[in-house]
């Protein structure tokens, strides 16, 4: 009985973990890989190995920067599994048209096609401290890179959105 | 005082102004203050477009491994070696040591045997002729009286099944299939009646398996050591519906 009650108690607390921050893993997920479909079996992924290193995570309140870490690495290894190459924005799949008009407001679906077209190592920073909310010393601990080299991608990011909105507005 | 580049390009890469000496130029620079806003307003719009929508959230099979200071190993027989009539059954025969770390709570009590996992692998044992490599399957009218229609269902897409009987297990009869996996053969007991409420992984020299816990009931699959389980418990959740 005691084997059960420790598997339940497990379960419950991954459950309350993943409740709160699926939402999150699926998010990063989806504009890392620029692909629905793709984040949708990255967060699974993601999920089993959070499942089974559940024990890792001592404290809850970093569950947050551990599970993206885990979706961060999940997308890198799809990648390198699938070879996948370069998102061509002329020749999306349907899922990834449908990523880019959720709406009905061109103006934002424009925003987002401008934030789809951006590197990768200006999009991820940015999702990360806009969506998620992380610091830029907590995006440079996830991306790897130093807090000033978070900033400057930051910053090139934003001014090519900037642009990108300006000329539409003009 | 912080000079204009320096705070624009500042305030690019954190809107909210979170750096230090930020508020005072842009206090006192009126243009700063003006591309301040800007991508404040900005940084709206790019929230609202990285807010796609989450679909519905469906966890995966997350199965128990192990339980800290509850497992419990199990010392498994040896098989003994049956008649062979095809050599590839050779390696199914040979060094039949199962470890088993069995992770779930005693259910075979009045069997004799210690654990529902001791009880299956015991089974095995006495059953070798089971396991050979065929292409041969069943008749159908054999396996309709093995696997009750009453007890339980099984799709086609559980593959060839190539013994079937029914066996006794916990002190109720139940079906003893055994497929073809990649490897060799795979032993299935299908066991209605015993509900659990984690999979028991079973690892060995030279075989392994799992105890795996299906619906309102369970399935025992067992295979030679390189054969791959996973792929089979998925044909096996997906084919095997109780009727009970």
């Amino acid at each position: 009985m005691q084997s059960s009650n420790t598997v339940l108690e497990r379960k419950r607390r991954f459950d309350r973990v993943v409740a709160v921050l699926h939402r999150d893993m699926y998010r990063y997920a989806a504009w890392l890989s620029r692909d629905p479909a793709i984040a949708e079996d990255v967060v699974q992924e993601a999920l089993l190995r959070a499942w089974k290193s559940l024990d890792a995570l001592r404290d809850d309140a970093a569950a947050k920067q551990w599970l993206l870490t885990i979706v961060r690495r999940e997308n890198a290894r799809y990648f390198e599994r699938k070879r996948l190459e370069t998102v061509d924005i002329d020749s999306l799949t349907p899922s990834q048209s449908a990523m880019l008009a959720e709406t009905d407001d061109s103006d934002l679906d424009d925003v987002r096609a401008a934030i789809y077209r951006l590197d990768d190592d200006y999009r991820e920073p940015l999702v990360l401290q806009v969506l998620l909310g992380h610091s830029t010393r907590e995006i440079a601990e996830l991306m790897g890179i130093k807090p000033g080299a978070v900033l400057t991608r930051l910053h090139r990011a934003r001014i090519k959105l900037k642009k990108v909105v300006d000329e539409a507005e003009a | 005082m912080m000079k204009c580049e320096d705070y624009r390009a500042a305030i690019a890469a954190e809107p909210s102004e979170a750096f230090d000496g930020g508020a005072g130029h842009a206090a006192a620079c009126t243009s700063c203050a003006e591309f301040k806003a800007e991508m404040q307003s900005l940084d709206q719009r790019i929230a609202r477009a990285l807010t796609i929508n989450v679909p519905k959230l469906e966890l995966p099979d997350l199965r128990p491994i192990k339980v800290d200071g509850d497992t419990r190993v199990v010392n498994l027989p040896f098989r003994r070696r049956a008649t062979m009539s095809v050599p590839a059954w050779l390696g199914v025969a040979a060094a039949f040591a199962l470890v088993a770390v069995v992770a779930t709570q005693y259910f075979s009590a009045g069997t004799g045997y210690p654990s529902l996992a001791d009880e299956i692998v015991a089974h095995l044992d006495h059953e070798p002729m089971a396991l050979k490599v065929t292409t041969e399957g069943v008749s159908e009218s054999t396996l309709l009286d093995v696997v009750r229609a009453d007890v339980v269902e099984l799709s086609a897409d559980l593959g060839l099944v190539t013994y079937a009987r029914t066996c006794v297990i916990n002190g109720n009869t139940i079906p003893h299939l055994v497929i073809q996996g990649e490897k060799g053969p795979v032993t299935l007991l299908l066991l209605p009646d015993e509900e659990i409420d984690m999979a028991v992984p079973l690892d060995g020299k030279a075989v392994h398996g799992v105890l795996l816990p299906v619906g309102k009931g369970s399935v025992a699959i067992i295979g030679e050591r390189d054969e791959r389980i996973g792929e089979i418990e998925q044909r096996v959740i997906d084919s095997v519906t109780w009727s009970i």
